[in-house]
């Protein structure tokens, strides 16, 4: 951390890529940061030192990118290519296609597998241990309802969000069907999903300004914990308007989570106990993703025009780096006990 | 001759010798001749040969007819035989018997009489059987009896002929049984119709055949008995049907009638087994009498005098109908032709220059084309009566708005609040109601040809009229927000120039301040040049294409700069306060950053702030960052989420909806990248 205060919004960061940026994320043993882009390449910061240091270029845009450990990772591009890259090489391969455009990539951990999910309506899953080229690298091909938005994974539960608001839950030792077939119990788009750190459940948000936390606990008593809240909402003279929520992210350590909209701000909250507990001040424009260092002393935040309103001039894309408070991703419970049930 | 007895003999020849000596002394004395005595000895010898000649004949005769007659007798036996058709049992046995013919006849005597006697009963048989059969010929078809055709053949007297007799009897008893049935039911159909329409039975049935009259005794049952029946039973039925549905029609208008005169019950309940087979079948009316002549009069009758009934009550009839139509004119908010069309109609039945019931139709075909109207008016009206109702609700809510003690938590306080939201709610919903309604409006007009009119008024122009009207409204509204914002521009320069409080004719404005105002700070203005920085363009475009079309651009520019400006008051404030008075004096009737405590559960209310944090954060803010980059005033404060089950509030939508709609266009969802692929991928 640097000496000075940091400004309001966290630290920009260098040599932001040039067009939109459509996913950022924390290394999961260093403060390094993967970038996917618009502007077809992928880079990899040192976000603790504010450094570029390295840049892939891709057939199209670069719809998502994750790690696979600190010196490779991958993307999904729009040219229907999942790739790999080796940073200290610079070399990069072609893992595998799609037949529509690539718009989620995962690593499981559990399973050594690379996922991904394309709007071609289906998962991919790949070995990329195996020698590389598209057809040895290959495990499965699940169909999914609909074009593929977002997905995330903790342990062995992977969630699909689709178009037409369908979500498919799968253990990923067994991908022959899913585990659950869901709708999403938010009646607009959804936009992202993320798996909560304990791996009980995921949070869902949609384009209304809605967050649904649900959990996988298919029984009364699991399913009686969900809940929906509303976010990222402007009220102006008895109306209120709504903005889609693009990102989120979980607290490593706290489990509380870091919500994005369109409306610039990013909002912290305690799933728990139900409260909202930071507002970050707010960002040039969009926020597009989101991510927090392994120990949740940084978080990422992309300010990138998301296109929700079309073709627009809008601000500068930029990336910041903020510190993150204790008091601003610390859990409070309530102040008195709760009564007895 | 050996047979006689010999003393017999010796008798005669005793005798005939002594004759012969008597004639020869006879002769001796007479002295005859020789020749003479041989001639008569001749003579006498000539007649003895004739007479033996003659016994002889005589035997042989005797033999002859004998043998004729056995031979008779056989050939008799013979015919009989074949004619029965037996085997002849006696067969001449010429060789075999060694009997004489008298032993012979004396046998086959009685054979013959035996068969005599079983032909004559067979004959018997034959007879009795032909007999019956030509009776019952006779009275199934006496014109068809022809006696020659039941001759009986003599030659054939067969066991089988004679059953054959059996059978063809059997089936005419048969056909004779068949027709008595047919008989019997026809007379059975013809007395229930006889019964029904009141005709004697007895004078009917005997018109067809007398005999048929008597309930005993042997019917007629020839064909044209049958027929004549067949026919009679035809004839009445059609009858029973005639009368029936002029029964029925009759019935049917003695309802119209009680209908339309109200008649009291116990005199429709006279005519209740009339009216209960107004629908019945052929088949089902039964009764006695229900459809006899007399009955059908007496019905008539009744009829006729309802109708004479109806034709004086004929004007209140009239004004009946007449107040039905304008009722129904009424309901579906149709004008009608004046009124005055109804009075002459009135006065016109009074002095009887019109024909009561020419009116009455009249009045009718309107009624119908009233109620087909209404039918099609319905759906639309349905939708006027919400908007309306809409409407008013509207009006509640600009009068509840502009009450100042609306928050004041009284008794009923929730209710006016849940009230407001509702009302809130539904008047959002008036735009798209009025649009919806238009659109079904000009539809139904297009396809009528005609203006829909709303009690009288083209609803179309009513439409319109509050559309502008309300449109009116907002804008009056907007350029008080102007104005307001005009003169808080001049207060603040005042302010600027000589420090005096804000005025306190702003706290209506205030009111509508933003829940969060967290990120507006950072466009504050220094205090040196009390210039309104435009606010950035970025979230001006956001601001307005999020809330998509809705006509008042100016707003837009409006509210981050009255916000700025709003607080700009703020530090001005503070700093002269900080100078020049105690803090204490911090506390202002209203402050600009404190939103106004409401209750939680409206998802719409700002939420709570601390007062004195805010100030706090403020006071620190301002001694830090007066020519610096903008202060921050993150919100520390601790926030509940707003919760509310899915779906959406109706608070929400208008613009957030109208972008996603805008996005599942042609229902097919598609997200931000897809839609930014398709744009990038055609510059």
């Amino acid at each position: 951390m640097s000496a000075a205060p940091p400004p309001s919004s966290g630290r920009e960061l260098a040599n932001p890529p040039s067009d939109g940026i459509s996913n950022l994320r924390f290394s999961n043993h260093s403060d390094h940061l993967l970038v996917s882009s618009w502007d077809k390449t992928v880079r990899l910061y040192d976000a603790g030192a504010n450094v570029l240091k390295g840049e892939f270029v891709h057939g199209g845009p670069v719809l998502d990118c994750c790690f696979h450990d600190d010196s490779s990772g991958f993307s999904a591009c729009a040219d229907h290519t999942v790739r790999r890259y080796v940073f200290s090489s610079g070399k990069e391969d072609i893992l595998g296609r799609h037949d529509a455009p690539v718009r989620c990539v995962e690593y499981s951990y559990a399973a050594g597998q690379v996922i991904t999910g394309s709007w071609d309506k289906t998962l991919k899953c790949w070995d990329p241990r195996g020698a590389s080229g598209p057809d040895r690298t290959l495990v499965g091909t699940y169909q999914q309802p609909e074009r593929v938005y977002s997905l995330s994974l903790v342990g062995h539960h992977l969630v699909v969000a689709t178009a037409g608001r369908r979500v498919n839950v799968y253990d990923l030792r067994n991908m022959s069907q899913p585990e659950q077939r869901r709708e999403s119990s938010l009646k607009y788009q959804t936009r992202c999903v993320r798996c909560y750190p304990n791996g009980t459940g995921f949070a869902l948000s949609s384009v209304e300004g809605r967050v649904a936390m649900e959990f996988f606990d298919l029984s009364e008593a699991g399913q009686a914990k969900k809940y929906a809240f509303k976010c990222h909402r402007k009220s102006e003279a008895g109306r209120d308007t709504v903005y889609p929520v693009n990102a989120i992210a979980f607290h490593p350590i706290y489990g509380t989570f870091a919500t994005g909209g369109c409306d610039g701000y990013v909002n912290v909250w305690d799933g728990n106990n139900k409260k909202r507990l930071y507002q970050y001040s707010k960002y040039p424009t969009s926020i597009a993703a989101l991510s927090f260092s392994r120990d949740g002393r940084l978080l990422a935040v992309a300010s990138s025009y998301t296109f929700e309103e079309g073709d627009m001039p809008h601000e500068p894309d930029a990336i910041f780096v903020r510190s993150v408070n204790e008091v601003e991703v610390k859990p409070k419970p309530k102040a008195l006990p709760t009564p007895p049930p | 001759m050996t047979n006689l007895p010999s003393d017999q003999l010796v008798q005669m020849e005793t005798t005939c010798g002594s004759l012969l000596y008597e004639l020869q002394v006879i002769w001796d004395e007479v002295g005859e001749t020789d020749a003479e005595r041989d001639k008569m000895l001749l003579e006498l010898e000539q007649e003895c040969l004739e007479v033996y000649r003659r016994k002889v004949d005589l035997a042989n005769r005797c033999r002859a007819q004998l043998r004729q007659a056995i031979a008779d007798a056989e050939a008799q036996l013979a015919a009989i035989c074949s004619a029965m058709g037996e085997r002849p049992v006696h067969i001449r046995q010429s060789t075999q018997n060694a009997g004489s013919l008298k032993e012979e006849l004396k046998a086959i005597t009685p054979q013959l009489e035996e068969m005599q006697k079983r032909k004559t009963e067979r004959w018997n048989q034959f007879l009795e059987v032909i007999e019956q059969i030509r009776k019952i010929t006779f009275e199934i078809g006496p014109t068809d009896y022809t006696p020659a055709k039941l001759v009986v053949d003599e030659s054939d007297l067969s066991t089988r002929k004679l059953e054959e007799l059996h059978k063809q009897l059997q089936c005419l008893q048969k056909e004779k049984s068949d027709r008595l049935k047919k008989v019997m039911d026809h007379l059975n159909s013809l007395n229930l119709l006889c019964d029904v329409l009141g005709i004697d039975f007895k004078q009917t049935v005997s018109d067809i055949h007398p005999c048929l009259d008597g309930a005993e005794g042997s019917k007629n049952i020839s064909n044209e008995t049958i027929q004549r029946l067949a026919s009679a039973i035809e004839k009445l039925r059609e009858i029973k049907l005639q009368r029936m549905q002029k029964l029925q029609d009759l019935a049917s208008t003695m309802l119209e009638l009680w209908n339309l005169m109200d008649t009291p019950i116990e005199e429709q309940q006279l005519f209740q087994n009339v009216t209960l087979n107004i629908a019945a079948s052929e088949d089902e009316i039964t009764e006695p009498n229900t459809l006899s002549i007399d009955f059908l009069s007496y019905v008539e009758a009744e009829v006729l005098r309802l109708e004479q009934l109806k034709a004086s009550k004929m004007k209140d009839l009239v004004l009946k109908k007449k107040t039905e139509l304008d009722e129904l004119r009424r309901r579906t908010h149709l004008v009608g032709e004046t009124n005055c069309e109804a009075e002459f109609a009135i006065e016109a039945i009074e002095a009887g220059a019109i024909d009561p019931s020419l009116a009455l139709e009249q009045i009718e075909v309107q009624i119908s084309t009233v109620k087909e109207e209404a039918f099609s008016r319905k759906d639309i009206l349905e939708r006027v009566e919400k908007w309306l109702a809409a409407c008013e609700e509207e009006s509640w809510l600009e009068e509840y708005n502009r009450d100042e003690n609306r928050y004041n938590a009284g008794r009923g306080a929730h209710l006016t609040l849940k009230r407001a939201e509702k009302a809130r709610a539904l008047v959002n919903k008036i735009p798209a109601m009025v649009d919806n309604l238009a659109a079904k409006i000009t539809a139904w007009e297009k396809e009528r040809g005609l203006e829909f009119t709303y009690d009288g008024v083209r609803l179309l122009s009513m439409l319109e009229e509050y559309t502008i009207v309300r449109q009116e409204k907002e804008q009056e509204r907007k350029r008080q927000r102007d104005q307001k914002k005009l003169q808080g521009q001049l207060i603040a320069e005042q302010e600027a120039l000589y420090g005096s409080k804000p005025s306190p004719s702003k706290p209506q404005s205030m009111k509508k301040l933003p829940r969060t105002s967290t990120g507006v700070p950072s466009r504050r203005l220094s205090l040196g040049g009390a210039i309104m920085q435009p606010p950035k363009p970025d979230l001006l475009h956001s601001n307005k294409s999020i809330r998509s079309a809705k006509k008042t651009d100016d707003i837009d520019t409006l509210s981050p700069g009255r916000r700025g400006l709003d607080i700009a008051g703020l530090p001005v404030k503070k700093l002269s306060f900080n100078l020049v008075n105690p803090p204490r004096e911090a506390e202002t009737p209203r402050k600009p950053f404190a939103p106004i405590v409401i209750a939680s559960n409206i998802p719409s209310t700002p939420t709570r702030l601390t007062s004195d944090e805010t100030e706090e954060e403020n006071k620190n803010n301002l001694k830090t960052t007066m020519a610096a980059p903008p202060p921050k005033t993150p919100m520390t404060a601790y926030i509940p989420m707003q919760m509310a089950t899915t779906p959406a509030p109706p608070c929400l939508m208008y613009e957030a909806a109208a972008t996603v709609k805008a996005q599942e266009a042609e229902e097919y969802e598609y997200s931000f990248e897809e839609r930014r692929l398709a744009l990038y991928l055609t510059r």
